[in-house]
C-alpha cells in the first residue's frame, strides 16, 4: 500500500500512515500479497499480460497501480521490442518525425487523440514525475536521475509511435504496403527497418493491441510482398551489375530477413554464380603425366579460376551484403563442397589406383591447394583475419574431412611398408656387397678422414640444411627444377647449395628410388639421358664441394645416373644423382661397415620426413581430426625409431659384436690394428652421426608439434629408448671390443717379445728405447683408442680407457713375471715400462694414470744391484703408493737373473733372517 | 523414492525423477542426501500436491530451465504465450486451485508449471473490467474517485481504441 503514497492529493494525510505501514512492512520482508497473490506473482501474470489490459488492471486498486508502473514489467516488455538488439533506434527516431508533421495531413480517423498522446510520451519526465517517484523510496530504479529514461517511458513513446503505424494494416493486403509507405519513407532500408520494428511490436511477447495476432499476420504478408519486390529488383541490379542497387535491396531484405530459416536473397545470388556450375571445365585427371606421376599445373589452373571467381564475386559479396548474413562464407563453402570437393575425389581415387605413395603425395599436394581458398578469403573480406579466420579455414577443413581419416591410415602404413622395404633391401644388399672388391672396402670412412669429428659435423650441418629446406608439396613440372638448378650453379657452390640439391632430390619420393638404387648398385644403371650442360655443371661441382669437405669421392660417382622418373625433369635428376653420390661415398662398403649404414638411417630419415611433411601440411586441422593428425605424425616419428633402432642399429651392433667375440688374435697377421674392432669403431662412428641425424631431425621436424620436456610424450619416450639402445649397443660392442683388443695386444707382446729381450748378452750394445713388442702393442693400443675418441660419450670412453689401462696393467704384471731380468735388461724393462706409462697418461684417466706410475716404480727393482738395497726397496711400500706389498714386489725380483745369488741376502734383509746369526744349531 | 508429507498430513511416495522438478527439492536432496526421512512441505495440501505431482510427471525427463539468467531470458523470449494442450486441460480448475497450485510451484520452485498457472491468469484478466478483475484477486478498491480518473488517464496510451 506504501507505494502508492505517491499520489499527490492523498499524500499528505496518508504520509503518516504509510510511514508506520512502512516500518510494518520492512519488518516482513516477504513479498506481500495483492489479493490472493504474493506481489512477485502478480509481476509474473503482469509479464503475460497483453498492453490492452493493463489500464484496467491497474485500475483495480493502488497496489495493482503501483504494480502496473514496475520497472521489471517494462524493462521486459522494451526488451521483447528488441529495439536495442537490433539498433533500431534511428528507425524509431525516424518514424517519429515523420509523424510529426504528418500527424494532421494523414489524421487517421481511429486516433483523434494523437496528439494528446505525442504529449504523454514525454509526460513521465514533466516535473510531476520527480514527486511522483521521491516517494517510491522501495523502488530503487526510480529515475533519481531526471535525464535518463526509465523503461515505461521508453516503452510507451515507441508504443504511441507504433501504434499509429497499425492502422494502414487494416486495410486489404495488396494495399498495406501503399498506405504504409508515407508513414515509414521511401527508402529501401528505412522502410524494411520499420517493418521489421513493426513485426517486433505485434510479436505474442509484447501484445500491444487487441487483434495483434490479426495485424501480425497481415504485417507478415506485407512483409513477404515487400521481400518479393526486393528480390525482384535485387535480380534486376545484379543483371544490370549496379552494385549499389543490389547493395541496398540486400541490406533492406537482410533487414526484414525474420532470424530464422534460410535466408533467400543471399540463397538465390548464390546459386547463380556459374563457377557452381562448370565442373565439366575441368578435368581433375589431367594431373597425371602419361608415366602416371603427378603434376598438379592442371589444378593450378583450375584453383586460379576458382581463386579468380571467389575473388570476384567474394568482393562483390562483401560489398553488396551486409557482413552477419554470411553469405561470402556460405558461397566459399559451396564453391569448396560442390566445385573443388568434387575436383579432388576422382583426382584421389584415381592416384589410389596407381599408387599409395602418389595417393599420399596427392592427398597432400590437393589439400595445399585447397588451401588458397582460406587465403583468398582473408584477402577479399577483412571479416575473416584475425579471429574470423578459424571460418574460413573450416571452409577447407570441413570439406576435406572426408578424405581424412583414409589419408591418416594410408600414411602410416604405407611408411610402414617403405621402411620395411629400405630394410630389406639392405639385408638383401649386405651379402651382395661383402664379396665386393677388396679396394672398395677401403673406401671412405670416418676412420680414413683426416679428421672423423669435422667430418661429422660436415654431415650434419649438410643433414641440417636440408631439414631447413622448404618443402615442395605440390609436384609441378618446371618450377622446381630450374630452382635446384639454380641454387646449385648460382649459390655459388656453397654447402648451402648442396644443401638444396641434396635437400630437393631427397624430398622427393620418386626419385629415392631412383637414388636407392644409385648408391647400392649404381653401376646397374644405365644413363637414361644425360643432363643439359647446367645439370652437369651442378654434378660437378657438387663433387668439388664434397671433396672439400674431406670425403674423398674417388672415381665413384661417374659411372651412375639414375633413371628420369618425370620426362621433363631431366636437370633434376642429374642433381638428385649427385646427391646420391654424396650419400654413397658415405655409405660405407667393406665387411664390418656394412652392418650400419648412414645410408639407410638417411632413407628411413627422409621416408619419414616425406610422410611428417605431408601430414604438416594438415596440421592446423582443429578438432577431432587435428588430434588425429598429431597422433599420426606422433606414431610416424616413433616408427621411424623403432625402424631404426630394431632393424638396423641393433643388429647392426649385434653381429659387430658378434663378430669381434669370435676373432681369434693368432689367425691374422698384421699387429697393428684389429680389423672387426676397427670397423666395430666405424659403426660406432656411424651410429653416433645417426644419432645426430635424429636429434636434428627431432629438433628441426617434430619440436614444434610435441612438448620436449614431457618426458610422458610417446616420441620423446621413444627416442629415449632410442639413444639408450645405441648405448647400449655401443657398450655392449665396446665391451667385447675390449676383449678383442687386449688379446690382440697380449698377442702382440708374446710374439713379438723375443726370448732374451730383457736378458741380452753382456756384451750387447745397450740401447734405451723400448721393444718392439712395446712399441707394437702401444701403436695398436694407440690407434684404437684413438679411433674412438669424439664418436660416443666420454663417460663410455674412459670407462672403456679404464678397462683397457687395467687389463694392460694385468697383461703386463703377467708379461714380466714371465721374463727372466739382467740388470741391464732391467733398464730395457724401465724403457718399456716408461713407454707404456706415456702411452697411459696420454689416455688422461687418472685412476690407470697412478697405476701405470707404481707399475713404472717397479721397474726400478730391476736395476739395483745391492741385495741389501733391494730387500729395503721391497720392504718400503710407500714407493708403490701402496699398490704392491712387499710380496708382490718379492714375486717380481725372483725374475731376476741373479736371483739365485742375492736371494738369501734379500731375504735375510727383509725378514731380518740370519741363518748365522740366530740359528742355534748353526 | 522419496517422501513427502503435506500440511494436512498425508504422506506421499514419489519417484526422485519425478520429484527433481521442483528445484528446491531437487536442492534439498543434494544437500542433504537420499534419506528415507520423509520431506515436510508445510505450504502445500495434500489437494494440490496431487495436481503438481500429476504434473511433473507428465513432464518428467525434460530438461529443467538452467539457472543462468542470461540464457533464461533467451528463454523467455522465444517462450510464446501459447499453453500447451495437455497443461491447458491440467491448469482448468477452479479459480481457488489455480492460485494454490500457482503458490505451491512458487514455493517448490517449479518455473514451468508456474508460468502456466501465470499465463493462464493473464488470460483470465484479458478483456476484463477493473471491477472484475478486484473480484478475481479478491482486492478492495482503495481508490478515490480522482485517484482512479488520474490513473485511467495515465493509462490511456495503452488502451486499445
Amino acid at each position: 500500500m506504501d507505494k502508492f503514497t505517491a499520489l499527490e492529493p492523498t499524500r499528505l494525510y496518508l504520509s503518516s500512515a504509510s510511514a508506520t505501514n512502512k516500518r510494518a512492512s520492512r519488518a516482513q520482508p516477504i513479498s506481500r500479497w495483492i489479493g490472493k497473490l504474493p506481489v512477485d506473482i502478480h509481476l509474473l501474470v503482469l509479464n503475460h499480460l497483453p498492453i490492452p489490459d493493463i489500464p484496467a488492471y491497474a485500475r483495480a486498486s493502488r497496489a495493482t497501480a503501483s504494480l502496473s508502473r514496475d520497472e521489471k514489467i517494462w524493462e521486459q516488455r522494451w526488451n521483447d521490442l528488441a529495439i536495442t538488439r537490433h539498433a533500431l533506434d534511428d528507425t524509431l527516431d525516424d518514424l517519429e518525425s515523420k509523424q510529426k508533421p504528418k500527424a494532421s495531413t494523414y489524421s487517421p480517423p481511429t486516433i483523434p487523440v494523437d496528439d494528446d498522446f505525442g504529449d504523454f510520451t514525454s509526460a513521465p519526465r514533466t516535473p510531476s514525475v520527480p514527486s511522483l517517484s521521491a516517494a517510491f523510496t522501495t523502488f530503487t530504479f526510480t529515475d533519481a536521475s531526471p535525464g535518463k529514461q526509465t523503461f515505461r517511458t521508453r516503452y510507451i513513446r515507441a508504443h504511441s509511435i507504433l501504434y499509429k503505424c497499425l492502422a494502414p494494416l487494416q486495410q486489404p493486403p495488396h494495399t498495406v504496403l501503399s498506405a504504409l509507405t508515407p508513414l515509414i519513407g521511401t527508402s529501401l532500408l528505412s522502410q524494411a527497418r520499420s517493418l521489421r520494428l513493426l513485426s517486433c511490436f505485434l510479436s505474442p511477447r509484447v501484445q500491444p493491441v487487441r487483434n495483434w495476432d490479426i495485424l501480425l499476420a497481415a504485417l507478415k504478408a506485407a512483409t513477404d510482398r515487400f521481400d518479393v519486390s526486393l528480390l525482384t529488383a535485387f535480380d534486376a541490379a545484379d543483371s544490370r551489375g549496379d552494385e549499389v542497387m543490389m547493395r541496398q535491396a540486400a541490406h533492406a531484405s537482410w533487414e526484414v530477413w525474420p532470424g530464422f530459416g534460410d535466408w533467400e536473397m543471399g540463397k538465390v545470388w548464390a546459386e547463380k554464380r556459374e563457377i557452381l556450375y562448370e565442373q565439366g571445365r575441368w578435368n581433375p585427371l589431367a594431373n597425371f603425366t602419361e608415366e602416371n606421376t603427378l603434376d598438379f599445373t592442371p589444378m593450378d589452373e583450375f584453383m586460379a579460376s576458382v581463386i579468380r571467381a571467389l575473388e570476384q564475386h567474394g568482393t562483390r559479396a562483401v560489398f553488396v551484403f551486409p557482413p552477419a548474413a554470411g553469405v561470402l562464407i556460405g558461397f566459399a563453402e559451396r564453391v569448396a563442397n560442390e566445385v573443388v570437393g568434387e575436383y579432388i575425389a576422382p583426382l584421389l581415387t584415381r592416384a589410389r589406383e596407381i599408387s599409395n605413395t602418389l595417393y599420399l603425395t596427392a592427398v597432400a599436394a590437393s589439400f595445399r591447394e585447397a588451401w588458397k581458398i582460406v587465403d583468398v578469403l582473408t584477402t577479399v573480406s577483412s571479416s575473416f583475419s584475425g579471429k574470423g579466420k578459424d571460418k574460413a579455414e573450416d571452409v577447407v577443413f570441413i570439406m576435406f574431412e572426408s578424405n581424412m581419416d583414409e589419408y591418416l591410415d594410408e600414411e602410416i602404413e604405407s611408411l610402414k611398408q617403405a621402411f620395411e622395404l629400405i630394410c630389406k633391401e639392405w639385408a638383401r644388399s649386405v651379402p651382395l656387397a661383402s664379396h665386393g672388391s677388396p679396394t672398395q672396402a677401403q673406401r671412405t670412412r670416418f676412420l680414413t678422414a683426416q679428421n672423423p669429428a669435422l667430418m661429422k659435423r660436415n654431415v650434419l650441418a649438410s643433414f641440417t640444411d636440408v631439414l631447413l629446406l622448404p618443402v615442395t608439396i605440390v609436384p609441378r613440372t618446371v618450377g622446381a627444377g630450374v630452382v635446384a638448378v639454380g641454387g646449385a650453379v648460382g649459390g655459388a657452390v656453397g654447402a648451402v647449395g648442396t644443401g638444396m640439391v641434396q635437400g630437393i632430390a631427397m624430398l622427393n619420393p620418386q626419385r629415392w628410388v631412383g637414388g636407392t638404387g644409385s648408391v647400392n648398385n649404381a653401376k646397374e644403371y644405365a644413363s637414361f639421358g644425360l643432363g643439359d650442360s647446367e645439370g652437369e655443371a651442378a654434378i660437378f661441382e657438387i663433387g668439388a664441394d664434397e671433396e672439400g669437405d674431406t670425403v674423398s669421392i674417388a672415381s665413384t660417382n661417374t659411372p651412375a645416373t639414375s633413371f628420369a622418373p618425370s620426362t621433363s625433369s631431366t636437370s633434376q635428376t642429374d642433381v638428385a644423382f649427385s646427391a646420391s653420390a654424396m650419400k654413397e661415398t658415405l655409405a660405407p662398403t667393406g665387411n664390418l661397415d656394412l652392418l650400419l649404414s648412414l645410408d639407410v638411417a638417411l632413407q628411413l630419415i627422409h621416408a619419414d620426413r616425406d610422410a611428417l611433411k605431408r601430414l604438416e601440411t594438415f596440421a592446423s586441422y582443429p578438432g577431432h581430426y587435428g588430434m588425429r593428425v598429431r597422433e599420426t605424425i606422433e606414431e610416424a616419428f616413433c616408427e621411424m625409431l623403432v625402424v631404426l633402432c630394431n632393424r638396423h642399429l641393433e643388429k647392426g651392433f649385434g653381429i659387430a659384436t658378434e663378430r669381434m667375440d669370435s676373432y681369434k688374435p693368432a689367425e691374422h697377421e698384421e699387429t697393428a690394428s684389429v680389423a672387426p674392432l676397427l670397423q666395430f669403431f666405424e659403426l660406432v662412428h656411424i651410429g653416433d652421426t645417426i644419432q645426430s641425424m635424429v636429434q636434428v631431425f627431432f629438433d628441426k621436424e617434430l619440436a614444434p608439434y610435441i612438448d620436449k620436456t614431457d618426458f610422458l610424450n610417446a616420441v620423446v619416450r621413444e627416442k629415449k629408448r632410442f639413444e639408450n639402445t645405441l648405448d647400449d649397443c655401443v657398450a655392449a660392442g665396446l665391451n667385447a671390443g675390449t676383449q678383442v683388443l687386449m688379446n690382440q695386444v697380449e698377442h702382440i707382446i708374446l710374439t713379438l717379445t723375443k726370448p732374451r729381450e730383457y736378458y741380452p748378452p753382456e756384451d750387447a750394445p745397450l740401447e734405451l728405447g723400448s721393444t718392439q713388442g712395446c712399441t707394437e702393442a702401444i701403436r695398436c693400443l694407440d690407434t684404437h683408442c684413438k679411433l674412438l675418441k669424439g664418436s660416443t660419450s666420454k663417460e663410455v670412453l674412459e670407462v672403456f680407457y679404464q678397462e683397457v689401462g687395467i687389463r694392460l696393467l694385468a697383461i703386463l704384471q703377467k708379461h714380466i713375471k714371465r721374463q727372466i731380468i739382467s740388470l741391464n735388461g732391467g733398464f730395457q724393462v724401465i724403457a718399456d715400462l716408461n713407454a707404456y706409462y706415456t702411452f697411459i697418461a696420454s689416455l688422461k684417466v687418472p685412476t690407470i694414470t697412478a697405476d701405470f706410475s707404481h707399475l713404472k716404480m717397479l721397474g726400478h727393482v730391476f736395476v739395483v744391484e745391492d741385495a741389501k738395497d733391494l730387500a729395503q726397496i721391497v720392504r718400503d711400500v710407500t714407493r708403490y703408493g701402496g699398490a704392491y706389498r712387499p710380496e708382490d714386489i718379492y714375486e717380481f725380483i725372483q725374475r731376476r737373473a741373479d736371483w739365485k745369488k742375492i736371494e738369501k741376502t734379500v731375504d735375510k734383509t727383509m725378514y731380518n733372517l740370519s741363518f748365522k746369526e740366530d740359528c742355534i744349531v748353526c | 523414492m522419496v517422501h513427502l508429507v503435506t500440511s494436512d498430513n498425508v504422506e506421499f511416495v514419489v519417484e526422485k525423477e519425478v520429484v527433481e522438478r521442483s528445484v528446491l527439492i531437487k536442492n534439498m536432496l543434494e544437500d542433504v542426501g537420499e534419506s528415507d526421512q520423509s520431506i515436510p512441505l508445510a505450504n502445500v495440501s495434500s489437494a494440490v500436491l496431487r495436481k503438481v505431482i500429476e504434473y511433473c510427471e507428465h513432464h518428467r525427463g525434460e530438461p529443467l530451465p538452467s539457472g543462468d539468467a542470461d540464457q533464461n531470458q533467451d528463454e523467455t523470449r522465444k517462450r510464446t504465450t501459447d499453453i500447451s494442450e495437455w497443461d491447458q486441460k491440467f491448469i482448468t480448475v477452479d479459480q481457488e486451485m489455480l492460485f494454490e497450485i500457482i503458490l505451491a510451484a512458487n514455493y517448490l520452485d517449479i518455473k514451468s508449471l508456474l508460468d502456466v498457472g501465470c499465463k493462464t491468469v493473464a488470460n483470465m484478466i484479458k478483456g476484463k473490467t477493473p471491477d472484475e478483475i478486484r473480484r478475481l484477486f479478491n482486492i478492495v478498491n482503495d481508490f478515490t474517485p480522482e485517484e482512479e480518473a488520474q490513473i485511467k488517464k495515465e493509462n490511456e496510451w495503452a488502451e486499445d481504441r
